[in-house]
This record gives structure tokens, sequence and C-alpha cells, in this order.
């Protein structure tokens, strides 16, 4: 094949130098937060000066930091449980299904991947503003379960392609009714999908904050929504100790999943 | 007539247009060995399936001890089943894989210990008890399931195709392990295989399949030294199928005429054939004789190859009019090697030992 990677030579050097280059471009904006938030200068200056932990406990003494991190916290782990259950049931339809329309269906629940969050946002505000979610709590879970959807059918589904059927199958000869054989066969065979599913389902709303921003109200902000508020109010060291923490869960769930992938891959 | 243990009635199963099996009629006494044989794509899996729960035919029915299987709901069939492929629950041990029948029909902890033992016993695997199937090579894993699907004692064992990933010599021993445990547990077994040596070796019966329907049912005696049609002929062992005209017949023993003009008197004719009707005379490799034997017809040929192989030797001779012919006579003393390449000689065979078919 033309691209392959043994077979590149020189242009190896060339493609990891790009690489190195496109990951440094993504990756030094956080590292850049994550300094900044142990740095002594209330202004936030480059590079800094002094070194200090006293932004985090400025952070954790102020409730409203607290709140806002436990309704992210809760949003996501609801906004994760819903889109995983939502997911298996697509996943099953959409690869065990013989029905027509399979595709599109597919296509229908995996648009919010694609579509514009600043349309959807706005699509689901009017349209929860109408039935009376908008600033609800139900209201704020259903739009980011929406939006998690595909990052837990991808997973899902395509754990539920790498199952041998016969495997079901199997249990269902052996006397399991076929529902007890999707409870104990083909589920926990699938499990690493399903917890991959839940994880991304959790960072796609714990991160997330264009539709927060509609979702929220006083009573109800996001850990990100609030470092958005904080940011246009007064840039304090205190919002890049927040950012910090919201990578460093991020990247603690990131880690998790790859390594229980790796274990189950061996 | 003693009513039979199972019974295959005119089960038909289409797909759309497509008929995948016609009017299957089979009945099973108990405790019998019978396989499926057939060319991929014949309705065997199919049948078997219907035979499972996992596809309804089209119409027919499934009878055991006289009552319909059909309205009974696969898990509740209570019949075993080995797949082709590899299906021990991934999340289990070996152990647990066998347990999981008794566990879903609430048997007691002690029985379901004991039976485990003695299922991993009797496929003699009780060291890995405690491995899980990705442990396990492909023989093995074939073995628990095989342990799996007789821990509830089932009536009933299907097997589709359950050793056709294995190489050829662990499929062997599988299948001397298979046949020890049909004789120790004295379950019906109905296999299914497009191997024909595997059919021949394990079976009791044979059931031959072609697109959909059953060509010939019999013992593996029966299909090879009597087969009902060219087609069976030529899927149950080696065959050599030679022009022939029919010239007459009389009780079941044809004359016929050969490409080369010689008349052969007295093969067998399954088939009712009109004068001059051209036909097919098959002759199986190890009919043929280097020597020959007072009775026997013969052939003028050409010597194109021939190799030795301890009991047999096997030899490529080509006729006259081209047809190429695999000759296997035994290499003992009454066969000398005589048979040099590029020579010209004649070959023998008993006309009792031939089958006329109709072209
Ligand atoms: N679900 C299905 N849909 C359409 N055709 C099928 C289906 N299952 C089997 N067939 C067809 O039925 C025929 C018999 O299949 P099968 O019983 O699996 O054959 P065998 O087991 O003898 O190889 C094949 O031609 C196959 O393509
Ligand atoms: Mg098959």
């Amino acid at each position: 094949m033309l691209l392959d990677y043994d077979r590149l030579g020189w242009l190896r050097a060339v493609l990891a130098a790009f690489t190195a280059l496109v990951a440094a471009f993504l990756l030094l904006p956080v590292v850049f937060i994550i300094l900044l938030s142990f740095g002594s200068s209330r202004w936030l200056a480059f590079p800094p000066t002094g070194w200090t932990l006293k932004w985090y406990q400025e952070l954790l003494a102020d409730p409203a930091w607290i709140n806002a991190a436990l309704t992210s916290a809760k949003i996501a782990a609801m906004a994760a449980i819903l889109s995983v259950l939502v997911g298996l049931l697509a996943s099953f339809s959409l690869v065990r299904g013989e029905f027509p329309g399979r595709q599109l269906l597919r296509g229908l629940l995996l648009t919010p991947m694609v579509l514009p969050v600043v349309v959807f946002a706005i699509a689901v505000y009017a349209f929860f503003l109408r039935i009376g979610l908008a600033g609800t709590t139900i209201g704020f879970v259903i739009a980011h379960t929406i939006l998690a959807l595909p990052f837990a059918i991808i997973p899902i589904a395509t754990a539920l392609e790498g199952f041998d059927k016969s495997i079901e199958d199997a249990a269902i000869v052996c006397g399991a009714s076929p529902l007890q054989a999707r409870l104990r066969i083909t589920l926990p065979s699938i499990r690493i999908g399903i917890f991959s599913a839940a994880i991304f389902s959790f960072l796609a709303s714990w991160d997330e904050v264009v539709v927060a921003i509609f979702m929220a109200s006083p009573t109800l902000q996001t850990l990100p929504v609030k470092i958005w508020g904080s940011l246009r109010a007064d840039l304090s060291p205190v919002v890049a100790a927040a950012s910090s923490l919201l990578v460093g869960l991020t990247l603690c769930l990131m880690i998790v999943t790859a390594l229980l992938r790796r274990r189950s891959s061996r | 007539m003693t009513r039979p243990f199972l019974s295959i009635r005119a089960v038909r199963k289409t797909f759309g247009a497509f008929v995948a099996v016609h009017d299957v009629t089979i009945d099973v006494p108990k405790g019998e060995f019978l396989t499926f044989l057939g060319p991929s794509g014949s309705g065997k899996s199919t049948t078997l399936y219907a035979i499972a729960g996992f596809q309804d035919p089209t119409s027919g029915d499934v009878l055991l001890e006289d009552k319909s299987l059909l309205a009974v709901p696969s898990h509740k069939r209570n019949i075993g089943m080995v797949f082709q492929r590899y299906t021990l629950f991934p999340h289990l041990s070996v152990a647990e894989n066998v347990a999981f029948p008794l566990r879903v029909r609430r048997r007691p902890d002690g029985e379901v210990k004991r039976k485990v033992a003695d299922m991993l016993a009797l496929v003699r695997l009780e060291k890995f008890a405690d491995r899980y199937p990705g442990a396990l090579s492909g023989g093995q894993q074939q073995r628990v399931a095989l342990a799996r699907a007789l821990a509830y004692d089932p009536p009933i064992l299907l097997m589709d195709e359950p050793l056709s990933a294995l190489d050829k010599k662990l499929r062997q021993e599988i299948q001397a392990e298979i046949r020890r445990i049909h004789r120790e547990t004295g379950v019906t077994i109905l296999y299914v295989t497009h191997d024909q040596e595997e059919a021949l070796h394990l079976s009791d019966r044979i059931a031959l399949f072609k697109e959909g329907r059953i060509e010939q049912i019999g013992t593996g005696e029966d299909l090879y030294l009597r087969p009902a049609s060219e087609f069976v002929a030529g899927f149950i062992g080696n065959s050599n199928f030679l022009p022939a005209e029919h010239l007459e017949t009389e009780s079941g023993a044809a004359t016929v005429r050969l490409a080369d003009g010689s008349i052969v008197k007295g093969v067998k004719a399954t088939h009712a054939l009109s004068r001059g009707q051209t036909a097919r005379l098959m002759v199986r490799p190890e009919a043929f004789r280097l020597t020959p034997v007072s009775g026997n017809a013969s052939l003028a040929v050409e010597i194109v190859d021939t190799a030795f192989f301890g009991d047999r030797r096997r030899v490529v001779a080509r006729t006259g009019s081209g047809d190429e012919i695999d000759v296997r006579p035994s290499s003992d003393a009454a066969e000398p090697a005589g048979a040099d390449a590029a020579a010209s000689r004649r070959i023998f065979f008993d006309p009792a030992q031939a089958f006329l078919f109709p072209a």
C-alpha cells in the first residue's frame, strides 16, 4: 500500500516531527493553564515568578465552585447512565436488527456528533422552553444524554459486532431465556465496551460548555459554565485551578479506560 | 412398528423464493448417531436449526417422543448443541461454563458441582476446570462445549460441524472421543459435517443431503457399496466414472459398451435405463486390479504415474478416449509393481463392483 508505515523510509521522520508538532499545539494550552494554576502571580503572569497552592485552597473553600463541580458530576453521571442504557438498546437494534432504514437510524443517532453544537443548543433550548424543561436538571440531563449518545453507541455497537451471536444462541439452547442470555452472557462479554461508553458519555457531559450555558440557570451551573462565567467576570488564577481539575479528572478517566482496554485485549 | 424417538416430518424451509430444505423426512431411533452429510449449502444446518428452534420451518413438523417441538421455544426444548464456532462464554471459567445450564435450571449447588466434575471427567479436562476459554486450544474448547451440552442430560445432542476449525490430526482424536462419549452416554446424536470420512467414521447412519433434499439415507456401507445415485457415489469415497452405453438390463445386472468398444456384462444397474441410453459406469479406485481374476472385465490404458503409499499403490491411468482413472490396487504380492509410467497395459475390475448411472 502507498501509505504503509513500514515502507515510508525517511518520510517517517517527517511524519513523526509533524505529529509531535500537532500534539504540542493541542497540548500546550493545557500545560500552560496547569502551570498558571500553580503560579503565585495574581495576574496570570507567564512564566510564573513563584509557586503556590493557594488558588486551589481558594477554589476548595468556595461553595459556589464546589457546588458547580458537584452539579457537573451529578449531571454527567445521570447522562452517562441514561446514555449507556439507551445506547445499549440502540446498539442491539442497530447491530442485530434487520429492519429497513437501519442505516438511516444509525446516522440519525450519531448526528449529535457532527451537528454544530450551537445549533443543537438553540434548538433544544427553544424546545425545552416550550415544554417547561428549560433550566431544570431533567432537561439538562436529557440534552447532555443526546449529546453523549454517539459516544455510547460507538463503543457498544463495536463491541457487539465483535461478539459472536452464536455464543448467545449457545446460552439459549443451554436453557437461558433470550433475556437471561443477554443479561448473563452477552452483557458481561461486552462489558469493556459498556464501560468505555459510560466513561466517554460522562466526559461528553462533564466538559461540555455550549449546551450547558443554554441549560444553566443561576441555581444550576456546571463547572465549565462556572469557569466560563468567572473568566468574563474576573480573570483569577482560581479559574486556572478549576480548569486544571477538570482536565485532571478527564485525564484520569481516559487512562483508566485505556488500561482496561489494554488488559482485556491481552 | 415401534414409534420413532425423534421424527422429522416433511420439514421445509424457504428464504424468500429460495427453498433451502425440501420436505425432509427422517425418523431417528433412540441412541442413534445420525450424520447429515453433504456439500456446503445443502441445507444440513438449516434442518438442524429447525430441531434446535433457531429456525422455524416453513412447513412440516419435528416430533420428540410423539410431541411436537415446534411450539416449544429454544430454551425450553432441553436439547444439547455444539456449534461450529467456538461458543464458550468468554467471561466464565471452564467449570462455570459447564455449570451454566444447570444454574439456569436452578439445580442445587451440590448437584451442580458433582455434575460438572462428571462432565469434565467425561471429556478428560478435569485439570482445566479453572481455566478461561481464552487459554484453551480449539480442540479443548470444543470438548468443553460438548461437556456443557451434555451436562443437563439432553435427550438429543446436535452438533453442527464442531470439528471443522481443527486440523486433521486433532479432528481424528476428537472423533474418537466423540465415539466413546456416544457409547458411554447413549445419547441420540445428530451430527452435521461435509467431510465424508468423518461421517463414515462416526455414524450409525448417514443422511446425504443435496440441494435441500436427502439423496440417500443408510449406513456408511449402504452408501459406499450401494450408492443410489451418481451423486452419492461421487460424494462418498473416491470414484471413477467411465462413459458407457447401456445395452440391456436383466434383474439388476446390466450389459454396457465402453468407449473403446469393449462389452462389459453384469454391472450393477440402480436405475431403469433404455437400450442405447448413454450412461456412466462408476468403479471405485480400489476395485481395480493390475492382475486379472477370472470373470474380470478389463480396460486398455496407458500408465501416467505411479506412487507407493505403503498399504496401497496409487496409479494414474488414461484410457484410449482420454479419461483419467484413479487406480489404487493393494500393494501386496498378488499385485506386482509392473506398472511403469508411459507403459501400455490392461487393468482389471470385477463387474459386480461397478455401478451404472444415467448420464
Ligand atoms: N438466514 C438465511 N437467509 C437466506 N438464506 C439462507 C439463510 N440461512 C441459510 N440460507 C441458505 O440456505 C441454504 C442452506 O444453508 P445451510 O443449511 O446453512 O447449508 P449447510 O449447513 O448444508 O452448509 C444455503 O444456500 C444458504 O445460503
Ligand atoms: Mg452448515
